[in-house]
């Protein structure tokens, strides 16, 4: 990571994993593990992972084969250097934009990087770079988060669908100035603090329990669906809140 | 029009809006085929029982969960059982300031567009961008898509609703782990000369100025070898080595960014 003529080596870690219940395949009768095998559609037989090549359809039934060091010659700058050429306030930037994140932690110059994250959480800035990860270029933000350095890759302008272009219909007549209001009020009235441990995957744990109670061997009841545990909060806060 | 992805209501208090779900976001990549190098023909991925060697098809197929060891296999109909109840609504439970959410959280964007035509609907729709669009707030709801219940934020953009999925607080990995450096603060003289580099390479926020390099790259690798045309991969940069002087490197680059 530079800026400027100062160098910060960072090192990348995943910021999020997906804890949903992943499952492997198994053949339902026997139990036994699927295999996914690659068949020559042709020929109708296996094909050896090294026969195998990437082709990019140009018209019907027609392709462009690319080597591997082909589609790498794409890639961008393979020198593993992120170049933050320009900072914009990290709140400008619109969550449409954001990707994935991960974590820069400390390389081995330890004062430039702490240096780093001061000044960008002083100034409330994201350093914007390009970055070449996995073969591919993202442009990418970075920006102080908690005691560490937090990378997010950013989708580009043409990849963002512009509302504009949905054809929203306007009303025949504006929602009146004391609607607007009312909404406003209740907006307030609803406030609280992002509080993300307070919602946990319903689903998730759903899936788990039936897995415990079926290695119990216990009796599954196909019909019976649970309730969700909320729905019902929402009228009462806002009877309160209309009747005030 | 993207293709609507869900439908159901967004319910606000007494107001009820109809609402159809669209991805916020297009797909610009090139994919790619796996073929067969020899003939050229399409790869195709079929299933076959590791055991008795015959292909399966996808009603044969059942789901293995690997509990401490034990493998436990569960089937559709199970699955489906434990399914959350499919609503038709995303149920704002309230309202939080939008700066409050650190984009850690954001997992992918949608649009929220009025379904059908009456007035009604289009105006209960116009409030909810008017009145939200007015404050920093987003509308903090759950729903159900497909199989799973999510969380989500609602907010006004571009005079469309947006609603962004957000991922639960246990996929994000903890900080602590990573190392940050230790506890040493930098001198306060180094972090006045580094914010103020920092000032001066600041600009506004404008997403429309970055192109896809990789992607134009990866038209022109195409285009090439359609034609015919040798590829050759750039030469890698060098990694620079950290500076030994942190404050004359910062006071350089000062200089060399004001002089433009």
């Amino acid at each position: 990571m530079t800026f400027g003529l100062v160098n910060v080596p960072i090192k990348l870690y995943t910021a999020t994993e997906s804890q949903s219940v992943s499952f492997h395949e198994v053949h339902a009768r026997d139990g036994a593990r699927i295999e996914h095998r690659r068949i020559c559609a042709k020929e109708d037989r296996e094909v050896p992972y090294e026969e195998v090549v990437k082709g990019y359809e140009i018209s019907e039934g027609k392709y462009v084969v690319l080597e591997d060091d082909e589609v790498k010659a794409a890639a961008g700058d393979r020198g593993k250097v992120v170049a933050l050429d320009e900072f914009v306030d990290a709140s400008a930037i619109d969550p449409v934009f954001h990707d994935r994140t991960y974590y820069a932690g400390a390389g081995d110059a330890p004062e430039a990087y702490r240096l780093l994250h001061e000044a960008l959480r002083r100034s409330g800035k994201a350093g914007i770079g390009r970055f070449t990860f996995h073969d591919r270029e993202y442009l990418v933000a970075l920006r102080a988060h908690d005691d560490v350095l937090a990378l997010h890759t950013l989708r580009f302008a043409d990849e963002v669908v512009d509302p504009g272009d949905l054809e929203i219909d306007a009303p025949g007549r504006k929602p009146a100035r004391k609607e607007v209001e009312m909404a406003r009020k209740l907006i307030d009235s609803l406030h609280e603090d992002f509080d993300p441990a307070a919602y946990a995957d319903t689903y998730r744990d759903a899936v788990l329990d039936l897995i415990r109670r079926k290695a119990k061997g216990e009796d599954i009841d196909l019909d019976a669906q649970e309730e969700p545990e909320h729905g019902d909060d929402l009228a009462a806060a806002l009877e309160a809140s209309l009747g005030s | 029009m993207p293709r609507t992805l869900w439908s159901g209501s967004l319910s606000f208090g007494l107001v009820n809006v109809p609402v159809q779900l669209v991805s916020a976001v297009r797909d610009l990549d090139f994919h790619f085929r796996q073929l067969h190098e020899k003939d050229k023909a399409p790869i195709e991925q079929r299933r076959y029982c590791a055991e008795e060697d015959v292909e399966v098809t996808w009603e044969e197929v059942a789901h293995s969960y690997d509990l401490d060891g034990k493998q436990v296999v569960v089937t559709d109909e199970e699955l489906a059982s434990v399914q959350p109840r499919k609503t038709r609504t995303i149920d704002i439970e309230g309202f939080v300031d939008l700066a409050d959410v650190d984009p850690i959280f954001f997992d992918h964007p949608y649009l929220l567009v009025p379904a059908g035509e009456s007035e009604g609907t289009r105006r209960a729709y116009r409030l909810l961008v008017e009145a939200m669009g007015s404050t920093d707030r987003a509308a903090l709801g759950r729903f159900v898509m497909r199989t799973k219940e999510y969380l989500a934020l609602v907010r006004a953009r571009d005079g469309a609703l947006s609603l962004t999925t957000l991922r639960f607080a246990d996929e994000v990995r903890p900080t602590k782990p990573v190392p940050s450096g230790g506890r040493k603060k930098p001198a306060k003289a180094q972090v006045d000369r580094a914010v103020a580099v920092i000032e001066e390479l600041s600009t506004d926020w404008d997403p429309g100025r970055y192109e896809d390099c990789y992607r134009e790259r990866l038209r022109r690798v195409i285009e090439d070898k359609r034609k015919r045309r040798k590829i050759e991969a750039p030469e890698p940069t060098r990694q620079p080595a950290p500076a030994e002087d942190l404050m004359e490197a910062l006071e350089r680059t000062l200089e060399e960014v004001r002089s433009g």
